[in-house]
C-alpha cells in the first residue's frame, strides 16, 4: 500500500507543479508577502509604531488562518476527484493497479506538500520581512516556526474535510465556500462548546500567548474559551485521521459518473 | 478456447434510462468489435468491464475474477476511453511515464516503455510537446499508447478509430491485428461498419442496450444486405434510369422528387443494384449528378433489425 501511496503522491506532485492553479495559488500567497514588505517600509519612513510581532499577530489571524489555510484546503481538497471528473480524466487513474485508497491518500498528501509549501514560505518571509533587525534572536526563529507548524496543523485538517466532501458531492465547492467562509467564520465566536464545532477554534487555542490579544485585531480572541494545547492538536490530528478515512472509504466504494 | 471475459446477465441503468440489458457475452482471445449506432450501450459494457461502472444485475469477470476494485486484474488490462481527456499541462512523455509509474515501474522501465508505446502510435517527433498543442489525431494516438504501454493481456478499445485520418486508422489497425497475433484479447468498439470490417470478422451487433445478433462478418452482412436499402440518385434524365431499373426483381419500390430531379429507388440488394447502376452509367445518353443513400447509417439497418 505505501508504494501505491508513493506512486500516486509522485505523479501528482509533479502534476500539481505544472498546473495553472498552483502558480495562481502561490502568487496569492505572496500577497502576504507583499502587505509585509509594503508596511515595513512604511514602519521605516516613521508612519507605524506598533511592534512588527504584534502586526504578524493580525496577519496570522487574519490572512493566515482565516482566509489562506482555509481558501487551499478548499480548493485543492474538493477538486480531488472533482477535477478528474470535470476534465474526465478519472479512467486514467481507476483502470491502474493501485488501490483507490491509495488514489485518495496520495494525491492529499501530494496536495498537502504543495499548498504546504506556498503556507510556510509566505509566513517566513512575512515574518521575517516584518521582525528582523538589530535585535532579532532565535527564540523569534522557533516562534514563527511553531506558527508554521499550527497553520500547517490547519491546512491537514481542512485538506482532509475539503477531501471528504469532494469524494462524496458532486459540486462540494459550494458546500466547502459555506462551511470554510461561512460555518467557521461564525461558530468560533459562539460561546460554551459550540466554538468546539469549528476546526479554527482548536487552531486559535494553540496560540494562547494571544488569548488577550492587544492588536487592532484583538476582538477576534475575545470569546475564545480555549482548548488545552495537547487536547487541541489530537483533536486536528483525529479531523485528519477521519475524514480521510472516509474520503477513503466513500471513493473505494462509490462509482462516479460523468455529465453526460 | 477458454473465456477471458465473462459477462453475464449484466444490466446497468442511469437513473430511468437503461444502458444495457441482460448481456451474457463470453469474450476469447484475438480481436472482438462491438458494432452499434451511437447510444447503444457499448460504452456502459466497456465501463463495466473495466471496473469503471458496477452492474445493477450480473457479474463480469476477467481470468475468472471480478473486475471492480481488482488491481491484479488492471494490471493485465489496457483501457482507451471514448472521451477526449488528458491532463492537458502535460507532454506526450510525461503523461505516458506518469501513467506507467503507477505499475511500480522504475523510472528507466517507464521511458523505455513510453518510448516504444510512442515508436508504436508514430509520435516520438512530438512527445516533448504539450498534450494541448496536439491535433485530435495525435491525441487519439497517445491515447492508444497509454493504452498499450505496459503490454496488457486485454485491451479494451472504446472507438480507437475515431479522429484519425485514414493513413492513421490504417496504422492503427494494423497495430491492432499485431496485438491479436500475439494471443491478446482485444475488444473494440465502433459506430462504423467499415471499421470494424477492417479489423475482424467477429462481431457482436448492439442495440438499445441489447446483443441483437453475434457472429462473423458473413453473418451480419446476411443480415444487413437483408434491409432494403433506399438510393437517391439526381439526373437530369431521372425518369428513364427508373424505367430502365424499374423491371429489375430487386427494385422494391420507385418514388420520384420531380422539384430535385432526383428519383429513389429501395432495394434489398444493394450490391446487384450498384452493378446494373453502373453498366447504365456506361450509356453515353445518361447523365448523373448526385447518388445517395438517405438511410445509409446504421440506425437505420438496426431499427430495421429490430423491427423483424
Amino acid at each position: 500500500m505505501r508504494e501505491e501511496i508513493v506512486r500516486v503522491f509522485s505523479l501528482y506532485f509533479f502534476l500539481g507543479k505544472k498546473s495553472g492553479r498552483a502558480r495562481t495559488f502561490f502568487l496569492l500567497s505572496s500577497a502576504a508577502v507583499l502587505m509585509a514588505l509594503i508596511i515595513r517600509t512604511y514602519r521605516l519612513a516613521g508612519h507605524l509604531t506598533e511592534d512588527g510581532q504584534v502586526i504578524f499577530q493580525n496577519f496570522l489571524m487574519v490572512f493566515f488562518l482565516q482566509f489562506l489555510i482555509v481558501l487551499l484546503g478548499l480548493f485543492y481538497g474538493s477538486s480531488i476527484v472533482a477535477e478528474e471528473l470535470d476534465s474526465r480524466t478519472l479512467p486514467y487513474l481507476t483502470s491502474r493497479p493501485v488501490r483507490r485508497t491509495a488514489i485518495i491518500i496520495g494525491k492529499y498528501l501530494a496536495y498537502l506538500s504543495l499548498t504546504s509549501i506556498m503556507l510556510v514560505l509566505a509566513v517566513l518571509l512575512s515574518y521575517l520581512i516584518l521582525n528582523l533587525d538589530p535585535d532579532f534572536r532565535l527564540k523569534d526563529l522557533m516562534t514563527v516556526l511553531r506558527y508554521s507548524a499550527i497553520l500547517w496543523l490547519g491546512l491537514a485538517a481542512y485538506l482532509a474535510f475539503f477531501s471528504f466532501l469532494g469524494t462524496w458531492l458532486k459540486k462540494p465547492i459550494l458546500v466547502g465556500l459555506a462551511f470554510g467562509f461561512g460555518w467557521e467564520s461564525v461558530i468560533q465566536y459562539f460561546p460554551g462548546t459550540t466554538q468546539k464545532l469549528s476546526v479554527a477554534h482548536f487552531l486559535k487555542s494553540l496560540l494562547p500567548q494571544y488569548a488577550s490579544s492587544s492588536g487592532k485585531l484583538g476582538f477576534l480572541f475575545i470569546r475564545l474559551e480555549p482548548t488545552r494545547p495537547l487536547v487541541a492538536v489530537l483533536i486536528l490530528a483525529g479531523i485528519v485521521a477521519v475524514f480521510l478515512s472516509l474520503a477513503c472509504l466513500i471513493f473505494t466504494y462509490k462509482e462516479y459518473l460523468f455529465e453526460d | 478456447m477458454t473465456a477471458v471475459i465473462e459477462a453475464r446477465n449484466l444490466s446497468r441503468w442511469y437513473g430511468n434510462v437503461l444502458g444495457i440489458s441482460e448481456i451474457t457475452l463470453n469474450l476469447e482471445p484475438g480481436i472482438t468489435a462491438l458494432l452499434g449506432p451511437n447510444g447503444a450501450g457499448k460504452s456502459t459494457f466497456m465501463k463495466i468491464i473495466t471496473g469503471q461502472l458496477k452492474p445493477n444485475i450480473g457479474q463480469v469477470a476477467i481470468f475468472g475474477q471480478p473486475v471492480w476494485n481488482n488491481r491484479h486484474i488492471f494490471r493485465r488490462l489496457g483501457f482507451c476511453p471514448e472521451s477526449d481527456a488528458f491532463y492537458e499541462e502535460l507532454t506526450g512523455l510525461e503523461f505516458l511515464t506518469g501513467l506507467l509509474s503507477l505499475y511500480g515501474f522504475d523510472r528507466k522501465e517507464c521511458l523505455d516503455r513510453a518510448d516504444r508505446a510512442l515508436e508504436l502510435v508514430e509520435l516520438q517527433d512530438v512527445s516533448r510537446r504539450p498534450i494541448r498543442s496536439y491535433s485530435r489525431g495525435m491525441r487519439q494516438r497517445i491515447k492508444i499508447a497509454q493504452t498499450i504501454a505496459h503490454d496488457p493481456e486485454v485491451l479494451i478499445l472504446d472507438e480507437p478509430l475515431s479522429g484519425l485520418d485514414p493513413l492513421g486508422k490504417r496504422r492503427i489497425i494494423r497495430l491492432i491485428k499485431e496485438f491479436r497475433d500475439a494471443g491478446k484479447t482485444v475488444v473494440v468498439s465502433s459506430h462504423v461498419l467499415p471499421e470494424v470490417e477492417a479489423l475482424t470478422s467477429e462481431i457482436v451487433l448492439i442495440h438499445n442496450g441489447k446483443i441483437l445478433a453475434r457472429g462473423d462478418i458473413h453473418f451480419i452482412r446476411e443480415l444487413l444486405d437483408s434491409h432494403p436499402h433506399m438510393i437517391r440518385i439526381k439526373s437530369p434524365q431521372y425518369r428513364d434510369l427508373a424505367r430502365l431499373l424499374s423491371s429489375q426483381d430487386y427494385v422494391l419500390h420507385i418514388s420520384f422528387e420531380p422539384e430535385a430531379s432526383a428519383v429513389v429507388f429501395e432495394t434489398h440488394h444493394r450490391d446487384r443494384f450498384f452493378d446494373r447502376l453502373n453498366e447504365l452509367v456506361l450509356d453515353p445518353g445518361l447523365d448523373l449528378e448526385e447518388i445517395t443513400s438517405p438511410d445509409d447509417n446504421l440506425q437505420a439497418v438496426f431499427d430495421y433489425l429490430v423491427e423483424r
